[in-house]
C-alpha cells in the first residue's frame, strides 16, 4: 500500500473519530435505546392496565366466591344472589348458537373454498361475510329484536331467541377461520383422493375436512367465547330478565352471565360490587378455560405441510 | 308443543329409514362392482327424503296454522259475544291463547277465559291434522325413495347433489343475514323518518326524545349531539391512547423482540381483546372514572361527573390497543425486507430504519387498521352505557359527561314503551347511521388492505 493512501485512511479514520463524529453517533445511539424503551414501555403499560384490572376484579370478588355464589340464582338480597341462573342462561344459549353457527358457518366455508364457482354472486357472499364479521354487535341485536321478536314472535328474553341472534354474529368468523384453515390443507391430498376415484364431494368430507377440523374448531371455540362475553345485542333482545329460578328450556326467560354482571353493576346496594366483580371473576375463567383450549388445539394438532 | 313432538319423530323416522334402506342395498351388494352405488348413499338417499319434505311441510303447516286457529275460533259461537272493532278482538283473542297456553294465567277480560276452551281446542284439532300431515309426508317421501334402491340406482350423485345444495344454503346466509339486517334497519327507520325528517334527524343539535310531544318531534330528535360523543370518545381519545401504545407494541413485538419474548408477550396482550366490553365497562365505571372524576376536580373543575368521556374513551383505547397492534404488525410484515436491509445498509440505526422507511412504507395498512380500529370503537356499546353518561352534550371538554350513537339505542329499547313510538323507532334510525358510517369504514379499510399487499407483491 503506498503511503499516500495510507495517510489518506489515517485521515479518515481521523475524521470519524473527531469529538464531533463521537457525540453524534452517541446521539444515534441513544436515541436508539430511546425508541426501543418507548417500544417496551408501551407494552409494558397495556399489561399494566390488565393486571390493574385482574387484581381490583380479584381483590373485589375472591372473597364473595364461595358455593351458594356459584350455586344461587339471582335475588335482590347480595348475600342470597349467586350466578347459576345466569350461567345456566348463557349455557343454553350458547349451546343454540353452537349448534346453528357451526354447521352452518362449516358448510358455508366447504362450499366458498372448495365449489364455489367464480361468479359475481359469490363475490357478494364473501363481501359480506368479511362485513358482517366487522358488523358493530349491538346491530346484531337491532336485527334480532325486529326479526325474531317482533316478526316471528319468538319468546323474548329467551336462550333461543338470543342464541339465534348470537349465532348470526359468530357464524362470519366460523366460515373465515373455516376457509383459512380449508386453503391450508395442501392440494396434494385432494389430487391423491381424486386420483384413486373418490368423488369431489367424498375428497372433501372423507379427507380435506378432519384435516381441517383442528383449525375449524380453534375458529369456532374463538369464535363462541366472543359470544359468551357478548352482552349489548343481548341487550336489545330484552334478556336482562330478573331470574330467580334457573331457565328450565331454551324458551324459558333467563339472564345470562355478561348481562347478570350488567346488572348487578347497576344496583345501588354496595354488596353488589362483590357479587358483579365474583361473576365476572366466573366469565373470565369460562373464556381463559375457552381458550386455553383452543391455544391446546391449535398446537396439540396443528400440521406444518 | 305437539309440532316439536312430531321434528323428533320425523328424525326417528329418517333413522328408521337410514339403517332400514343400508339393510336392503346390503342385500344388493355383491362387492363384484355391479352396484352404482355403495349401501351408505342409499341409506342417506332414503333418510334425506324422508327428512326434508318432512321439514318442509312441518314448517309450512308452522305459518299457516295460526290463521286456520283464528279461523276456528271465529266460527265458534262464544265469539259471537265479541265487541265488533278489530283491535280489541285481536287484543281478547290473544289473551285467550296466553291462557290456553299457561294454564295459571289471568284474565284481563272475562270473554278470554271462555274463548280459551275453542283456542284449545282449534289448537290441538290443527296440531294432530298437522302431526298427521307431516307423517304422511315424510313417509311417501321414505317409501318412494325406499322403492329406487336397486342395483343400477345412482343414489351418490343424488345425494351428492343434495348435499351440494346444502353448502349453498349454508352460504346463502350470509347474505341473508345482510339483507335481514338492511331491511330491518331500513323499515324501521323508514317508519321513524315519516314522523321526523332525516335533515332535523342528521342535522338538528338537540336530543331530548324524552320531552317529544305531538307535532314538533324533530326539534327533539337532532342527533349531532350523539354523532359528535361517539366521534370524541370513540375516534378521538380512544384513538389517542390506541394508535401510539398499539403501533408501539408492534414495532418492538415485529422488530425488537427476541422470538421468546414475542411468543409470551403476544398472547398476552391478545388477552387484552379478549375480555368482554362489560368487564371494560364495569372497570371503566368502578375505577378509572372515579380517577378522573378527582383529576377534574383537583384542576378545579366544579362538580365533574362520575360519568365522563374520557373515563370511557380511554378504557375503550386500551381495548382497541391488540387490535391496533396486530393490524400493524401485519402492515409491517408485508413490508418487503429488501427496503430495511437497504437502509441498514446505507448506515442507518434500527430506529432510523423504523421511522424514516417502515413505517412510511406500511402507512397505507397502518392507516386501513386505524380505519377498522375506528369502526370498532363506535360501534362499543358496553364500555359507553356503564361509563359515558345519557346528557347528549355538545362540548369538547373531556371530562364532561356525554353520549354515543350506541347508548342511545340501548336507552331507547330498554324500556317499557310501545314498540311503535317515535322513541322505540329512533334507535333503528340511530342504528342505520351506524351500519352505514362502520360499512364504509370496513369497506374503504379491507380494500386499502388489499391494494397496499398488492403493491408488494
Amino acid at each position: 500500500m503506498s503511503n499516500a493512501s495510507l495517510s489518506a485512511a489515517r485521515d479518515g479514520n481521523a475524521r470519524w473519530q473527531t469529538p464531533e463524529a463521537t457525540r453524534r453517533i452517541a446521539r444515534r445511539n441513544a436515541a436508539e435505546r430511546r425508541f426501543k424503551l418507548i417500544g417496551l414501555g408501551a407494552i409494558v403499560l397495556s399489561l399494566a392496565f390488565l393486571a390493574l384490572l385482574l387484581v381490583i376484579m380479584l381483590k373485589n370478588g375472591l372473597s364473595g366466591l364461595d358455593w351458594s355464589f356459584l350455586t344461587g340464582s339471582d335475588s335482590t338480597d347480595p348475600d342470597l344472589a349467586g350466578v347459576w341462573g345466569a350461567t345456566k342462561g348463557s349455557l343454553l344459549t350458547m349451546l343454540v348458537t353452537l349448534l346453528l353457527s357451526f354447521p352452518m358457518g362449516v358448510l358455508a366455508a366447504i362450499y366458498l373454498e372448495e365449489f364455489a364457482p367464480r361468479a359475481r354472486w359469490i363475490e357478494w357472499v364473501e363481501v359480506s361475510i368479511n362485513n358482517l364479521a366487522a358488523v358493530p354487535s349491538i346491530i346484531f341485536g337491532l336485527l334480532g329484536l325486529a326479526v325474531f321478536i317482533n316478526t316471528l314472535g319468538m319468546p323474548r328474553s329467551s336462550p333461543l331467541v338470543g342464541g339465534l341472534t348470537l349465532a348470526l354474529m359468530t357464524m362470519p368468523v366460523i366460515v373465515i377461520s373455516g376457509r383459512n384453515a380449508i386453503k391450508a390443507v395442501p392440494p396434494s391430498i385432494r389430487d391423491a383422493a381424486l386420483a384413486i376415484g373418490a368423488s369431489k364431494m367424498q375428497t372433501v368430507f372423507h379427507h380435506v375436512l378432519p384435516l381441517a377440523l383442528p383449525g375449524i374448531l380453534t375458529g369456532t371455540i374463538i369464535g363462541m367465547a366472543r359470544a359468551l362475553g357478548e352482552t349489548a345485542p343481548l341487550l336489545m333482545i330484552g334478556m336482562r330478565a330478573f331470574v330467580v329460578t334457573p331457565p328450565g328450556g331454551i324458551t324459558d326467560p333467563s339472564s345470562v352471565l355478561p348481562m347478570q354482571i350488567f346488572l348487578w353493576s347497576d344496583e345501588i346496594n354496595s354488596g353488589f360490587v362483590q357479587n358483579t366483580s365474583a361473576a365476572i371473576i366466573v366469565l373470565l375463567v369460562f373464556l381463559l378455560a375457552m381458550n386455553g383450549l383452543a391455544i391446546y388445539l391449535r398446537n396439540k394438532f396443528e400440521v406444518r405441510w | 308443543m305437539i309440532l316439536t313432538g312430531v321434528l323428533l319423530a320425523v328424525l326417528g323416522l329418517g333413522l328408521v329409514g337410514w339403517f332400514a334402506a343400508r339393510g336392503r342395498a346390503r342385500l344388493l351388494h355383491t362387492g363384484r362392482g355391479t352396484m352404482h352405488s355403495m349401501p351408505g348413499y342409499h341409506a342417506w338417499h332414503v333418510a334425506l327424503w324422508i327428512v326434508f319434505p318432512a321439514l318442509i311441510a312441518w314448517g309450512a303447516w308452522q305459518a299457516a296454522m295460526p290463521g286456520l286457529v283464528d279461523g276456528a275460533v271465529m266460527a265458534d259461537p262464544v265469539a259471537a259475544q265479541l265487541p265488533a272493532d278489530a283491535m280489541s278482538r285481536a287484543a281478547i283473542l290473544a289473551e285467550a291463547k296466553t291462557i290456553a297456553e299457561t294454564p295459571d294465567a289471568v284474565a284481563f277480560n272475562p270473554l278470554a277465559n271462555t274463548l280459551a276452551g275453542p283456542v284449545r281446542n282449534a289448537h290441538g284439532r290443527f296440531g294432530l291434522i298437522g302431526a298427521l300431515l307431516v307423517a304422511v309426508v315424510a313417509i311417501a317421501g321414505g317409501g318412494w325413495a325406499f322403492t329406487r334402491i336397486r342395483a343400477n340406482y345412482p343414489a351418490r350423485t343424488r345425494v351428492e347433489r343434495g348435499v351440494l345444495g346444502l353448502l349453498l344454503a349454508a352460504s346463502l346466509m350470509a347474505i341473508l343475514t345482510t339483507f335481514g339486517i338492511v331491511a330491518s334497519l331500513l323499515f324501521e327507520a323508514g317508519m321513524f323518518f315519516k314522523d321526523v325528517s332525516p335533515i332535523d334527524f342528521l342535522l338538528g343539535t338537540h336530543w331530548s326524545p324524552g320531552s317529544a310531544r305531538g307535532d314538533n318531534l324533530g326539534e327533539s330528535f337532532g342527533a349531532v349531539p350523539l354523532f359528535w360523543g361517539t366521534i370524541y370518545i370513540g375516534a378521538i381519545i380512544a384513538m389517542i391512547v390506541a394508535i401510539p401504545l398499539g403501533l408501539m407494541s408492534a414495532v418492538y413485538l415485529t422488530q425488537y423482540a427476541t422470538p421468546t419474548i414475542r411468543k409470551w408477550l403476544k398472547p398476552m396482550l391478545e388477552i387484552l381483546a379478549g375480555i368482554p366490553t362489560v368487564v371494560y365497562g364495569y372497570f371503566a365505571a368502578l375505577t378509572v372514572a372515579p380517577i378522573f372524576r378527582d383529576f377534574a376536580a383537583s384542576l378545579g373543575m366544579a362538580n365533574p361527573s362520575t360519568e365522563s368521556a374520557l373515563a370511557a374513551g380511554v378504557v375503550m383505547g386500551v381495548m382497541i390497543i391488540p387490535f391496533v397492534s396486530s393490524m400493524a404488525d401485519d402492515a409491517l410484515a408485508a413490508v418487503p425486507r429488501a427496503m430495511s436491509d437497504g437502509s441498514l445498509a446505507l448506515g442507518a440505526t434500527k430506529s432510523e430504519t423504523i421511522k424514516k422507511v417502515l413505517l412510511p412504507a406500511a402507512l397505507p395498512g397502518i392507516v386501513a387498521g386505524v380505519m377498522l380500529a375506528i369502526s370498532r370503537a363506535i360501534g362499543e356499546t358496553m364500555i359507553v352505557v356503564m361509563a359515558a353518561g345519557a346528557a347528549a352534550n355538545l362540548s369538547a371538554n373531556p371530562f364532561a359527561s356525554m353520549t354515543t350513537v350506541t347508548y342511545q339505542i340501548v336507552q331507547m329499547l330498554t324500556g317499557d314503551q310501545e314498540f311503535n313510538s317515535p322513541k322505540t323507532l329512533s334507535a333503528f334510525a340511530l342504528g342505520l347511521v351506524l351500519f352505514i358510517v362502520t360499512l364504509i369504514l370496513n369497506i374503504i379499510a379491507l380494500r386499502v388492505v388489499k391494494r397496499f399487499r398488492e403493491a408488494y407483491e
